[in-house]
This record gives structure tokens, sequence and C-alpha cells, in this order.
């Protein structure tokens, strides 16, 4: 088994997309001899050359307009926006456009587009590029929302979301790509809108997307040696919402922590609350509780911007109240 | 929002409790699951901790008993005014109790003392989490019936499990393995305090075992030769310990602070064990007294002893104990100071041994005696000699004339 980062991750199924199709193709703000602000199409550019692998201007909303209508015409664009604090600029075609011509055409078009894009905090960059906006396009019917947590996840899902007739909202967390972990010398597939265990427990389900992810298996692993049995399910993809597993995980343990980057106030979380609620209202023990970041625009200063997103330490008190034994 | 504290039950059956002393004072910051008093049930004397963080802002009950249920602090914010609190228990609000079986009635009419839940909110509410509602629905558990363990007091699944598994209010059959509450009785909480305040007397034993050949014979002859109630050996140890007291007054004693009181007569208490406990009847100037008397007015307490139905005067004055077992097999023991007596006699069984007379083994009838003495009021030598006196005596019944 090849061992992959996060970004090698990415990269690779980009790759082999588009070795095995031609339509495939990747666009976007400094991808080509640059390979992109984080480096994860280095390279590229030797291998599939200007025509698929092509520098924009700086436009968001051009980049996302030139991909739909690409799609619209049946190729199967991968393009690019270097921050996700960035696809404000393009909401008129993500939102308007992209979401709405299967539909409105009564299913005659489809668009095929992907638009990866990436942020988080963890590294100082201040209110405008770190960013966790991905609830914003769970909110928007005919769009799909992708956030990976894994070098194994991320591979896989880009693959379906390539090979998806709808718009997907590819989410990359900037902190992640450096990891490392070993991957299936085959790529293989992980279908949009199935969930991930991570980690099996009995007492309480840690729902965590992104960086929390890795953030709920340290707090999980801190709960086990307080004698509290904590599952990590990772959704993976947020619309459409695995709530099958989602519901049969809190309905096991009977207690439910969200956990997100993101604000906590409107974010992923609070859906994910109202799902639990609707669906295992009588399986609840105690309420759930979400963990997210302060309501507060990013600060540069490191100390704080720490202080405003969540970490490990965040998710194990919410997992302590859960239970009852908060200190 | 201030939270009450109420006094939790902390066991099965648990009507009250008693503060003992508050680890925090009233404006101290207080974090859940601290330490925040500690509590004397009739089992232990324990922590409780705090189910809420706040300021302590109201001691409502500084020490003393307390009824489960009462308000007996509040917790809340900074700066928050403390609520009233009042006196009594929250009352079940009308909706729960229409739901509930007529309340148990105490003999005197008055209705029992229902349990009032932490869980039970103001308004009627119980606080229970969806899952418990569910499992007490599925299995027929009364939520209004339960104290909640989760934050807040919340009634959580694990609190309905337990209840399940421990039905306590339900006058349902005692399942088979169910610990058994007996309350305590007034006799019960006496004889307590007596032998705990024994306890604490500084004391001795002495032991003796008497050769009782010649005591069966003389009881077999008083049967045969008297009517009335039949003499047994605790008859004639009365009689004997009675006379030997006389010859022996700084036995027949009372430690007191100022002086050892030393009475003139032997009034000899008897240890009964009645269905409601031991009892301590006695015959009056028994060395006055003839076995046969003695036969009569023990045979009477004895039976008003069972029936309940003793006097006042038919317990007090007694200045000696004698207690028995040997009915029960039991081959010797110590038995504890009756106060404020000096001395308390334990007798076992009569049993065969091999004993050596005049250079033979011989097996005789024996009985061995554990006296007990209060060291304060009597030292071992006129001790030993009053215990040697009743060997004597009982070994020779004739020396008493």
């Amino acid at each position: 088994m090849p061992e992959l980062s996060y970004r090698e991750a990415v990269r690779d199924a980009l790759s082999q997309a588009m070795r095995e199709d031609e339509d495939v193709f990747i666009m976007g703000e400094d991808i080509a001899e640059m390979g992109g602000s984080m480096g994860v199409t280095a390279g590229m550019l030797d291998e599939f050359g200007p025509d698929r692998v092509r520098n924009t201007p700086i436009s968001e909303m051009a980049i996302v307009g030139a991909g739909i209508g690409a799609a619209m015409q049946g190729m199967r664009p991968v393009v690019e926006v270097m921050y996700e604090d960035f696809t404000t600029l393009a909401m008129e075609q993500i939102v308007n456009q992209a979401a709405k011509h299967r539909s409105m055409s009564g299913g005659q078009v489809k668009v095929p587009l992907t638009i990866r894009t990436q942020g988080g905090a963890g590294w100082s960059p201040g209110a405008q590029h770190a960013q966790q906006v991905e609830a914003w396009f769970v909110h928007v019917p005919g769009l799909k929302v992708v956030f990976a947590s894994t070098p194994t996840d991320v591979r896989g899902l880009l693959w379906s979301a390539i090979y998806d007739d709808n718009p997907v909202m590819f989410f990359e967390h900037r902190t992640l790509y450096g990891i490392k972990e070993d991957v299936p010398d085959e790529l293989e597939p992980i279908p949009i809108g199935q969930a991930r265990v991570h980690r099996e427990g009995e007492d309480v389900t840690v729902v965590a997307t992104g960086r929390l992810v890795h953030e709920a298996l340290t707090a999980a692993g801190e709960a086990e040696s307080e004698g509290v049995s904590v599952e990590v399910l990772d959704p993976r993809t947020l619309q459409p919402l695995d709530e099958k597993s989602l519901v049969a995980s809190v309905k096991k343990t009977n207690r439910c922590v969200v956990a997100h980057e993101a604000v906590r106030r409107m974010g992923f979380g609070a859906e994910v609350a109202a799902v639990v609620q609707e669906k295992a209202f009588d399986w609840l023990d105690a309420p759930v509780e979400r963990v997210g970041a302060k309501f507060a625009p990013l600060p540069f200063a490191p100390v704080m911007e720490e202080y405003v997103v969540p970490h490990a330490g965040d998710v194990l008190e919410a997992i302590r109240r859960t239970v009852g034994r908060a200190a | 929002m201030a939270s009450e504290v109420k006094l939790p039950r902390l066991g099965q059956g648990m009507e009250s409790g008693t503060i003992v002393k508050w680890l925090k004072s009233e404006g101290d910051r207080v974090e859940k699951g601290e330490p925040l008093y500690e509590l004397d049930t009739d089992k232990v004397t324990q922590e409780v901790e705090a189910e809420a963080s706040g300021v302590l802002l109201k001691i409502a009950v500084d020490e003393g008993e307390v009824p489960v249920g009462r308000t007996i602090a509040v917790i809340g914010e900074e700066g928050e005014e403390a609520p009233t609190v009042s006196e009594e228990p929250e009352p079940a609000p009308a909706r729960e109790e229409a739901s509930q079986t007529p309340s148990p009635q105490q003999e005197d009419g008055r209705p029992a003392e229902v349990e009032r839940p932490a869980a039970l909110q103001a308004g009627g509410r119980v606080k229970a989490s969806p899952l418990a509602r569910r499992i007490a629905r599925e299995r027929g558990v009364d939520l209004a019936s339960l104290r909640g363990t989760g934050p807040e007091g919340r009634i959580v699944a694990e609190d309905v499990e337990r209840a399940e598994a421990a039905p306590a209010a339900a006058p349902a059959p005692v399942p088979a393995g169910e610990v058994e509450r007996r309350e305590l009785t007034n006799i019960r909480k006496t004889i307590a305090r007596r032998l705990t305040e024994a306890w604490q007397i500084p004391v001795f034993q002495l032991q003796a075992s008497a050769d009782m050949t010649r005591v069966n014979a003389l009881l077999i002859r008083v049967r045969e030769s008297e009517e009335g109630p039949k003499a047994t050996v605790t008859d004639v140890l009365t009689k004997v310990c009675a006379t030997a007291l006389m010859r022996h007054r700084e036995v027949n004693a009372q430690w007191t602070d100022e002086a050892i009181l030393l009475f003139p007569t032997a009034n000899v208490g008897l240890a009964v064990a009645t269905p409601q406990g031991l009892v301590v009847p006695v015959v009056r100037s028994a060395e006055r007294l003839s076995l046969v008397q003695i036969a009569a007015a023990r045979s009477d307490l004895v039976t008003r002893s069972r029936e309940a139905k003793l006097q006042r005067a038919d317990l007090e004055e007694g200045t000696f104990t004698i207690s028995n077992l040997g009915m029960f097999q039991v081959e010797r023991f110590t038995a504890v100071l009756n106060p404020p007596q000096a001395a308390i006699v334990a007798v076992g069984a009569i049993e065969e041994r091999a004993v050596p007379v005049d250079g033979e083994i011989a097996v005789r009838p024996m009985m061995t005696l554990t006296a007990t003495f209060d060291h304060r009021a009597v030292d071992g030598a006129p001790a030993a000699g009053f215990l040697q006196t009743v060997k004597e005596l009982l070994e020779e019944p004739g020396l008493m004339l």
C-alpha cells in the first residue's frame, strides 16, 4: 500500500481521472507552473499540458462560470477556488447557475462540475483566508457538498465528485495537506453520501468533519482513559447526508456531540442536531452538544486564533457534558 | 438561574439525613462535582457533591436532620439574589398526584411522607431525557418516583434502569435477595445508645467454671416438691449471685463521677430476648427471696417481657445483670456491661466435661461463667472474690444457708 499525503492524494485522484478520461481537466489561479497556492497540482502541467491544466485570471466568478459552461457542454471540469473565503466572489455562478440548471431545464442540462477549494485556521492567515464556509452550500438545493478528512477519503471522494453529474463543492482543509497514511493500491471510489465510522464506541457519538475528525479522535482517546467509550463518525459528505449511519450510531450510544471548525451558530452541527432529535429523539439520553468556532471573525494573533477555533479539549469537554461528568 | 440543592435520597428507603457540616460557605464558588456538604444517614457519613456550578448563594439548613427533598441550599450566579426557600419539601403538583395511586396512610391517619424527587420541576414537569422517558414508558416505570442523577437532576436512562432493577416504592412482594429495611424502634435505639455508652467503660473479664452436679440435683428436688413455675438454672443463679453480691458489696455498685455507690440490696436483672429486642427486667432483693419465689417472679417478668407488657418499674433499679445463653448451647461468651451497673455475668451452657476429681478423671456437668466488671468501680481482687463465691455456691448450694 503506497503512503500518500492528503495533498498527494488529491493530486493522484485528479491525475488518474485525467489519464482515464479526456473530458476531465483542471482550471484555477496559478495551478499550472506554480502548482497551486498549496502545491496540490504541482507537476501536473508537465504530464497533461496547458490545455488541460489551465491558469485563469483572478476572477472566481469567471473560473466557476467557465467551468459551468464546459460542464454543460459535456466536460467534467475540476475548478479550484484558491481559498474558500473567495467563493463569495463566485456565489452567483455557484448558487444561481450551477445549482439550478439541471432542475430548471427539466433534466435536459447537467452540470458535472467539481469546485475544489480549501480553508481552515491553524496557521494565522487572518479573517479572510481561513474561514470554513461549507455550511453555506449545504443550504442550497442542487449542490452536493463533500469535506474529506483523510488521504484515503479525499482520493476516493474526489473521484466520485468528478464523476457525479451534479455540481459538487469539494472542501479540503489547509492543515490536513501534510498528513500521510497508507492508501489502497488501486483508487477505490468512495460513494458520495456515505459516512465513515473512524472509531467505534458505546457511550457517545462524535460527529466530526474536516480537521475536527482528528481532534475528535484525540478527545476520544482521552475520554477512553476516563472510562467513556466514544464513537467517532465522519459524514464525509455533508450533502447528501448519511442520516442512516448517523441515526444508527446515536441510537446505539444515546448521546451525540457534533464538532466542526466552522462557526457554531447556524453551522452544519445545527443540522446534525436537528436530524438527530428528529429521528432519534426517544434514544437521546442527553442534549446534543455542538462544538464549533466562537462567533467572531478569525483573529490574526495566533493565541487568539487558537482561542476562537475548537480543539480536542473542547470536544472532550462536550463529551463529558453529555455523559454527565463535567468537571 | 439559581438551582436549589435538595436533600438527595442516597439509598433505598432513606427518608431523611442529618447535615453534619458544610464544606463551602455562602458566597463561595462551587464547581459541579465538588464536595458540598457532609451528610449523615443511618448508614454512613458521606460527602455530597454539588450538582451544579455557580456561587453558593444561600445555605438554608446549616445542620441537623432534614427530610429527603427539602431545599437545603441555593446555587446560582454571582450577584444573583437567592430565592426564598420554602421550609417544606415541594408539594407534588396536582397533575402528578392525580395519576398516582392513593397515598399510603400512616397509622395516625396523616398521609405518609411521599418522595419528592429532585427531577420534579415546578409546574409538574419531570425532567427526564427522551431515552429515559421511552424506557420508562416501555417498562412501566413511573418517572415521577425517580431521582435524576444527570446534569441538573435530569433523569437519564441509567436512573430508570436502576429503578427497574430495584423497585422501591411499590408494595410488591420483596424479591429474593432484596435488602429488608427495619425501621429503628425506640427500644432498638435505646439498646444501641446504652450499649454504645457501655463500650466507653473500661472493663475487665473474669472467667470461672462451676460443677453443676448439685444444682442439677437441687433443681430436680425443687421441681418435684413445689407447685408453680418450674425453677431453672437461671433462678438458682439469681439467688446465688444475689447472695454473693451481699457478701461482696463492692460489686453491687455503681460508678458516678463523684462517688461509688454501694447498694444495700441485690436487684438482679435478667437479660430477656423478646421479639422487640433485648430487655432486662429486674428481680428485686433477690437475696431475700426463696428459689421458688424467684422462679415465680422470673416467670412473670419473662412472660410479660415477651408480651411487651412490662411496666417501667420492672426495668428500673437493677444493680447486677445475668445474661444466660446456655439454652443455645453457647459454651461461654462475654457480655457487654449494662450501665450504670458495675457488673454482669454471662452464662454458658451446662455441658459434660472431663474434669479431674480427687486425682481421677470424672465426667461432670460444668458451666462456665464470664463476668464483666466496670474497672472504675471494682478492682480485680474483689471481683475475683465475688466470682469465687458464685462458683462455690453453685457447687455447694447448701452454703447459702
